[in-house]
């Protein structure tokens, strides 16, 4: 679903983004991406978007080199990619309704199926209550749901987060993993990406550690932090 | 395009943001109706202009005691100049019966003879070429010259000289002012629409991020540029229509006659505006709220 190869990534001056980043995530998979801020979690994101030009190395996603695709294309590869941000992004004048709705007017959605599509999903997130309710006027936890909602009324094939459980608290954010785990079921690959060490942890899913822009830990079934050798030893004593 | 939607974005937005869209709305409103004045003074100066230019005719006296073979020599010299846009011949009787009109009767009845001359007045083209024409005719054996002087041609020289430099320059200052007020208006609108987009520049990267092509983004705001600029020019042409209007009342009323002001006629075809002024006046605020909305836009939608 998603490859990297060789990318680099370095900001103005000469601040490192991602530095010979190279990884193989596949359809299907959950993967946490984990770092300290400014290790490179979110260039990552953006680079998948698109939103972002590398400045060596290629990246292919959904098997469409985001090198050589036209800018006019770029709407179609976000199309495919839900995005769910720690600060929600939610068009702060429009109804939680309207808001997973936006998702579907852009793709050309006929009203009818739009009409059918939206009540679906917000019940499937648990907000059938607050469709008309505006951003500010509800909690954060349930202004991620909306956020996850949107995203994921296209049933698109790759979803990312970067930092959903960021700004909720502990119960709330395990609603939204829940959720995230329930749309991988459905076949879509999920990148999220974290600071949750009690979150990364239980779940054990693939890890991908990120430090100063290099990987330095892909785990298939990792928790949060690499587990050395000696810690190992010393828990077991 | 789906212009139900977008149209509805476009309102809605409106109103959410109505502070804005005031202020974008009076922004357009004052640099049209400003824009709209200059226009509108520099129209009816050029309509006055051309009135006087008109009025200034050349009058050919013609002698008495000229042949007939001289006087048709005259016409003739007349019709053969270029610059002549029109001529009348006042014979003797018409004269008469003119000057009858203007100083009584009394006056008249005791003359024994009709001692005014005939005369031929004469429209040229171009308020400029005055000098030129009537230059033509002082040596003219026909005309009712004194000896030594060429005062059997009459005509404004110094006046019509005075007269053409100050409508020139008019003309100019009209045209410079137009030119600055028309950029200023440009400045203004462009600058209120940015500082709008500018306030809504999250929204646009959210549209973005899920997939709205730059035209589905774009529409909304043009619209609500489009309806901005139209609501402020259409209310500018009111007024501009109502202001002229009460000067032109008023000028009527007091007995200032040079100046003649158009009322009427700014809403449909008229001289160099062939939709109108009002109208273009309107569709220029529309399409510059739209275009400025576009531009500012540009920034913002940079993949």
């Amino acid at each position: 679903m998603i490859v990297f190869e060789d990318v680099t990534k370095i900001y103005d001056p000469d601040v490192v983004g991602l530095q010979d980043f190279t990884c193989h995530i596949g359809k299907g998979e959950f993967v946490f991406l984990v770092g300290a801020s400014g290790s490179g979690k979110s260039t990552l994101i953006k680079l998948v978007l698109k939103e972002l030009q590398p400045d060596s190395g290629r990246i292919l996603v959904a098997g469409r080199n985001l090198g050589t695709l036209r800018h006019r294309k770029v709407p179609l590869l976000r199309r495919n990619i839900g995005c769910v941000f720690q600060d929600f992004k939610l068009l702060p004048n429009k109804t939680v309704y309207d808001n997973v709705a936006y998702a579907l007017e852009v793709v050309g959605e006929p009203r009818r199926s739009i009409r059918r599509k939206v009540p679906e999903i917000l019940s499937l997130v648990g907000l059938s209550d607050k469709t008309a309710n505006y951003p500010h006027e509800i909690s954060g936890g349930e202004q991620q749901r909306v956020s996850v909602a949107r995203a994921f009324v296209n049933h698109p094939p790759l979803l990312l987060a970067d930092e959903p459980t960021g700004n909720i608290d502990p119960e709330t954010a395990v609603g939204i993993m829940q959720l995230l785990v329930r749309i991988n079921r459905t076949g879509t690959t999920v990148v999220v990406a974290t600071h949750d060490r009690d979150m990364v942890n239980r779940m054990r899913r693939r890890v991908l550690q990120l430090d100063n822009g290099r990987l330095v830990r892909d785990e298939r079934r990792g928790g949060y932090d690499q587990v050395t050798e000696v810690e190992e030893q010393e828990a077991l004593t | 395009m789906r212009l139900g939607f977008f149209l509805s974005e476009a309102f809605g937005s409106m109103r959410r943001n109505w502070v804005m869209a005031m202020a974008a709305v009076i922004t357009v409103f004052i640099s049209t109706a400003i824009l709209g004045a200059v226009l509108v003074t520099r129209d009816n100066l050029n309509q006055g202009a051309t009135s006087l230019k008109n009025r200034v005719l050349i009058e050919v006296f013609i002698k008495d005691g000229a042949t007939d073979e001289q006087k048709a020599t005259l016409e003739q010299r007349i019709q053969s100049i270029p610059e002549i846009k029109s001529y009348q011949y006042i014979s003797k009787d018409e004269a008469l019966r003119r000057f009858r009109k203007r100083f009584g009767e009394r006056i008249v009845q005791n003359l024994p003879i009709n001692p005014l001359p005939a005369s031929y007045e004469i429209q040229v083209k171009d308020a400029n070429q005055v000098d030129g024409v009537a230059r033509q005719f002082f040596d003219d054996p026909a005309v009712d010259n004194d000896p030594g002087t060429h005062n059997g041609v009459k005509y404004a020289r110094e006046t019509v000289r005075k007269m053409l430099g100050t409508i020139n320059l008019v003309g100019i200052g009209m045209w410079i002012a137009t030119g600055v007020f028309a950029l200023a208006a440009v400045l203004l609108i462009s600058t209120t629409v940015r500082l709008s987009i500018f306030a809504r520049r999250r929204e646009v990267e959210i549209m973005r991020l899920v997939g709205a092509t730059n035209w589905f983004i774009r529409w909304p705001f043009v619209l609500e540029g489009f309806i901005t600029g139209l609501i402020g020019a259409v209310v500018a042409a009111g007024f501009v229509w109502l202001c002229n209007w009460a000067l032109a009342n008023w000028l009527e009323s007091s007995d200032i006659d040079f100046l003649q002001i158009r009322v009427f006629s700014m809403w449909w075809q008229s001289g160099s505006w062939p939709a109108g002024l009002l109208p273009t006046l309107a569709v220029l605020g529309a399409a510059l709220g739209a275009l400025g909305s576009m531009v500012a836009l540009r920034r913002y939608l940079k993949t």
